[in-house]
């Protein structure tokens, strides 16, 4: 039992001190580098909710969506609906219903209200789809995502259609961006440890021996999709007001693969994998697309070669399947608690010797 | 294991710091610096990539002429990916790092939105040289310009042409619901059409990458009234086949459209089909009907790239660059406020794509429209005209 509060304690601990770390790293980045570093970094942040979100899904669950962005679409439209200045609405949105027209939300109820709308989409569709596995769900989910779309491209009273929808404001910054990061990894990895997560691996690994245990399949397999698509679609509001300016066909095929492809090469079934796949994958790409533009190597000057850095990209994905298909963690965690105690114990050790 | 991975992420943000540190000189003969971004990559790429080969072809002969101001011109260029995410850092870039002077690019309203308000928050004027929604500049007020017309300026000069040229009193609309570009292009034309005293007597729409046209088709056929020519706007990947299928069952009015025509596919996909259809463009790009510029135009770029322009966009970066280029020098100086101010007073600009003016206020030029008669699968200069009346944007 002791030991039990000790574990407790210490994982609050470890928390804690990552949490203060994160957002000290945010102060640093606020403060210290150019606003494309912080661009680079709102962006990350944006694909760490993504992933780790959908992780909650395809990874502990077992349900391979590939609709999610569907949810994505959702939550940006939804919210950027809410915060546009009234103004605008009126010029942009004219045939909005009248309540809607005169209504103006902060950044916060609106983006809340956007992951609500997504988490009901997602119960409603996913009373029926849930009950597919395997490769059914995941096209199942794609028609979902497609459904969308096509909904986003004709609703012009609600979503101006196939047109352009600007004039969002530009609310999302580090702060917010870092906010709900944390919220994010907190919940699902709450809930990923919690009797839950447990039910939810059992019917990822083996969905009828999970059954005949007494497990909800379908309960489990809902609760990680709508709490999925909540989050999915908060990263959306996110996005939509870090771009500002978007329209349906940023929702569709490109970053379904993009997220897709970040939580398999992280590990599909880690949290602190699908951080380490998005970091990595980000600031890889970043570097390839400032690279393909020609490096002088000091004894030879390479020419720009434009899209060099998706191919190679994708050769280090294929290779990264070939030799760790399981993905950089494979269903395994970053412990902290124990990095932290080696490193403490190491200072320890210094000490003891300088001594 | 663990110690090598945590090394080489280090010395990948490093890298990444690294390239980012740009080197800040700023003697007067170094070059002027002029943002460049286009989509040569990604599904953008068919449009961008001709724009991104005429702008530099143009830099290249400003710097040949000795430059601007005595200053010889630098584009620097990034690829936007077609994603708006990575343009949004690529115009951050520009901005900050390489500090240049002025922006252009792109074909597309949307992606011309991630970049620009990032130009104007800076100070920084950026000109589309493809995107033709003429509700564009408004949403980056006074920093956001067009190279190219408006959709407005093309669907009433294709309405006047056919009303008043042509004499079509009647017409059948159809249009693709998927794009910004046609449902514009079509509401313009219409409203344009319809203010002559014309008549719409069926309209029908469709979504973008449709296949199957029959179920329109019987519709028109089925209609009391026939048309005496048919609009259709429709985006480049789908006009071939819609020009196919109507002339396949035998529809052989005239088909009129809009820019999304100009591509090779319109009378490869049709074979025999591809008569008797009329689209406005930026101009006709022929080595032997096209005007005199263009001509030396196109045996400029085959001398550089091998093969003539892809289409009208080649001739549009082209122009773009050789705008902002005109605009610094009437400027006379690389300050970025000036170079806005310079470009908003543009009178009768002799571009390749025609004369174009900056009205005051307004970032949509008044320019010349090319009407385009496809005429037994050869590309033939109908007209050149400036439209009468413009629908507000």
């Amino acid at each position: 039992m002791q030991t039990n509060e000790k574990k407790t304690l210490s994982s609050l601990v470890t928390g804690l001190i990552l949490v203060a770390f994160f957002f000290g790293l945010l102060a640093f980045i606020n403060l210290g580098t150019s606003s494309y570093i912080q661009r680079i970094v709102i962006g990350l942040c944006i694909s760490i909710i993504l992933v780790v979100s959908l992780n909650l899904s395809s990874g502990f669950t077992g349900v391979f969506s590939l609709g999610h962005i569907g949810f994505m679409a959702i939550g940006a439209y939804t919210a950027a609906i809410l915060t546009l200045p009234l103004s605008l609405k009126l010029s942009y949105l004219p045939d909005l219903p009248a309540w809607l027209e005169n209504t103006q939300l902060s950044f916060l109820p609106a983006t809340i209200i956007g992951g609500v709308i997504a988490m009901l989409v997602a119960l409603f569709i996913g009373i029926s789809i849930m009950r597919l596995t395997g490769p059914y769900v995941s096209v199942a989910t794609l028609g979902f995502m497609v459904i969308v779309n096509v909904v986003l491209t004709n609703w012009d009273s609600m979503t101006r259609g196939a047109r352009t929808f600007s004039g969002v404001p530009p609310y999302t910054n580090l702060w917010w961006v870092g906010g709900w990061t944390v919220v994010t990894i907190y919940v699902i990895w709450r809930l990923a440890r919690s009797s839950f997560g447990r039910q939810m691996m059992a019917i990822r690994d083996n969905y009828i021996a999970a059954q005949s245990l007494g497990i909800n399949v379908l309960r489990m397999r809902l609760l990680a999709f709508c709490v999925s698509a909540f989050f999915t679609a908060v990263a959306g509001s996110l996005w939509a007001h870090f771009i500002q300016s978007f329209s349906p066909k940023a929702f569709l095929f490109d970053e379904t693969f993009n997220i897709i492809i970040m939580l398999i090469v992280g590990g599909m079934g880690s949290i602190s994998g699908s951080v380490i796949g998005v970091v990595g994958i980000t600031i890889l790409s970043e570097v390839l697309r400032n690279a393909e533009r020609g490096v002088n190597l000091g004894f030879v000057q390479i020419p720009p070669v434009y899209g060099a850095s998706q191919i190679l990209m994708a050769v280090i994905f294929i290779l990264l399947i070939i030799f760790r298909s399981e993905g950089i963690m494979g269903k395994r965690e970053l412990d902290f608690s124990r990095i932290f105690s080696f490193l403490f114990r190491k200072t320890k050790r210094k000490e003891a010797a300088s001594q | 294991m663990k110690k090598s991975i945590l090394i080489s992420v280090f010395l990948v943000i490093a890298t990444l710091l690294a390239s980012c540190a740009g080197s800040t000189q700023s003697a007067t003969n170094t070059p002027i610096k002029i943002g460049v971004l286009y989509n040569v990559t990604g599904s953008q790429a068919s449009l961008d990539a001709p724009s991104y080969n005429g702008a530099m072809l143009a830099a290249k002969e400003i710097n040949a002429a000795g430059g601007v101001l005595g200053r010889q011109i630098q584009i620097v260029f990034f690829d936007g990916k077609s994603d708006a995410t990575v343009i949004g850092n690529a115009a951050t870039q520009l901005v900050e790092t390489d500090k240049v002077v002025a922006m252009m690019g792109f074909s597309d309203s949307d992606m011309t939105l991630a970049a620009a308000p990032i130009a104007a928050k800076a100070g920084i004027v950026f000109v589309t040289s493809g995107a033709t929604s003429p509700k564009l500049p408004d949403q980056v007020p006074n920093y956001l310009f067009l190279a190219c017309f408006g959709d407005n300026v093309q669907a009433a000069a294709g309405a006047e042409y056919a009303y008043n040229t042509l004499n079509y009193k009647t017409v059948y609309l159809l249009t693709d619901q998927g794009m910004e570009y046609t449902k514009l292009l079509s509401k313009y034309f219409k409203e344009r059409y319809t203010e002559l005293g014309g008549q719409a007597i069926l309209e029908d729409s469709y979504q973008t990458g449709d296949k199957d046209f029959s179920a329109q088709i019987t519709r028109l056929k089925g209609n009391s009234t026939q048309p005496d020519f048919l609009y259709i706007a429709a985006g480049p990947d789908d006009i071939g086949t819609i020009v196919k299928q109507f002339r396949d069952s035998g529809i052989d009015k005239a088909i009129m459209g809009g820019d999304g025509y100009d591509t090779p596919l319109l009378v490869q996909i049709p074979g025999k089909g591809a008569t008797n259809v009329y689209f406005t463009t930026h101009s006709l790009m022929d080595p032997n009907l096209g005007t005199d510029p263009i001509k030396k135009f196109i045996s400029a770029y085959t001398a550089e790239y091998g093969n003539p322009p892809e289409n009208a966009f080649a001739a549009l970066g082209y122009d773009t660059m050789k705008l902002i280029a005109d605009a610094i020098s009437r400027a006379k100086s690389t300050d970025s406020k000036a170079i806005r101010d310079a470009l908003a007073a543009t009178k009768d600009f002799p571009g390749i794509t025609g004369k174009l003016t900056y009205l005051p206020g307004s970032g949509v030029p008044q320019k010349g429209v090319t009407i385009i008669l496809v005429k037994d699968q050869k590309l033939t200069l109908g007209a050149e005209v400036v439209p009468e009346k413009i629908p507000a944007p």
